[in-house]
């Protein structure tokens, strides 16, 4: 994918501002305030995609949604077990180590956690590029990093060999990756608005 | 003996004739692992098939690995330079899960069972047996060739190991 150096600003601007009302969003709804790290910004080749939390047979604890509207793509939060599992005591207002495993109750927290971002992020996408997106229904699933993230990237293998991976962390002391997947029509869609709005 | 595991990636086809290689497929969702082997000439392949059909390629093909229709010849062509006897060949297959739940079981997104069915289908057409497969579900899966005995070992998070 080429972008020109504005056209990355302007990319990165939105992803930055997406993220900040994920933030507030999350902050809202706990009391303890959760943040999101600046993002990192890579164009990374499809083949090396599930190397990205910590290699393909890394067990991870994924939350993935679909985008869909005028973009197609993908949206996934990858977490260590031990990770996703702090962010859902966090999300709950409970200790840290009070939960110990990914039950029903967990699995909701981090689908809502999902929701939440993932619905505050695309509307920021969609305010500022005046294109209708919307997510589908999270789904919560504990398999090797690789497995979780082939399905994704098969779809996408059709069109391209290039996504943009957008990485963030839950404040500072839990990593969790934040991949943003949209696939190479809407790349160029995105862009295309992105054109408009400078 | 010291091992030497050959970790074959998305799209990638690796082949090996020494005893001390192990071919791996780490976290194999809706792709398949194809593993052919030669019992009496221990030469083993294996191949990461990601899509079922060239034809769904737009750009020039560069992995035949990564298509079924391509990547069953190319298997077959690569165990034969390493030693192999094509009419010795056999084929054992793992993967083709649906990882994620939202797309409907037998649909046209579920790549996993459509790439099951090409590589399968595509082994008849070259008149490669096939000895046995573990495909489909909704869980990862790690594939483990061991060169020197055959050993096919297919693991699991949380739903054990077995060999195939």
């Amino acid at each position: 994918m080429n972008l020109t150096h504005r056209e990355l600003e302007a990319l990165y601007d939105i992803v930055q501002k997406g993220l900040n009302d994920s933030s507030r969003a999350l902050s809202s709804m706990t009391t303890g305030g959760i943040q999101l790290q600046e993002p990192h910004l890579q164009f990374l080749s499809l083949g090396v995609v599930p190397n990205v939390a910590g290699g393909p047979e890394q067990v991870v604890i994924g939350v993935y949604l679909g985008i869909e509207g005028d973009l197609h793509g993908h949206l996934m939060f990858l977490f260590t077990p031990q990770s996703g599992l702090r962010v859902v005591e966090m999300l709950m207002e409970m200790p840290p180590g009070s939960v110990t495993d990914l039950d029903d109750m967990a699995t909701s927290a981090l689908a809502e956690l999902g929701n939440i971002c993932g619905s505050s992020f695309l509307n920021a996408l969609s305010d500022r590029t005046g294109l209708t997106i919307t997510p589908t229904t999270p789904v919560v699933v504990v398999d090797m990093a690789g497995a979780i993230l082939q399905s994704v990237v098969t779809e996408l293998y059709l069109n391209g060999d290039e996504v943009l991976v957008v990485e963030t962390g839950f404040n500072g002391e839990i990593p969790g990756h934040y991949l943003l997947m949209p696939d190479q029509t809407s790349m160029a869609r995105l862009v295309a608005a992105l054109e408009e709005i400078e | 003996m010291s091992v030497e595991t050959i970790a074959v990636g998305l799209g990638e086809l690796k082949g090996g004739s020494r005893p001390e290689q192990v071919l791996v497929c780490y976290g194999l969702g809706s792709c398949i692992g194809l593993a052919l082997y030669d019992a009496i000439a221990h030469v083993g392949v294996m191949v990461h098939v990601v899509l079922p059909d060239s034809s769904l390629s737009r750009g020039q093909l560069l992995q035949p690995g990564k298509f079924g229709d391509t990547a069953v010849p190319a298997a077959i062509a690569e165990a034969v330079k390493l030693g192999a006897v094509r009419s010795r060949l056999v084929a054992r297959i793992a993967g083709g899960a649906r990882m994620l739940n939202v797309v409907g079981a037998g649909s046209k997104l579920d790549i996993g069972s459509r790439n099951c069915e090409a590589v399968k289908a595509h082994l008849a057409e070259h008149g490669i047996r096939l000895a046995a497969d573990d495909a489909g579900g909704t869980y990862g899966r790690t594939l483990q060739l061991f060169v020197g005995t055959g050993r096919l070992l297919v693991s699991t998070v949380g739903r054990g190991e077995r060999e195939l």
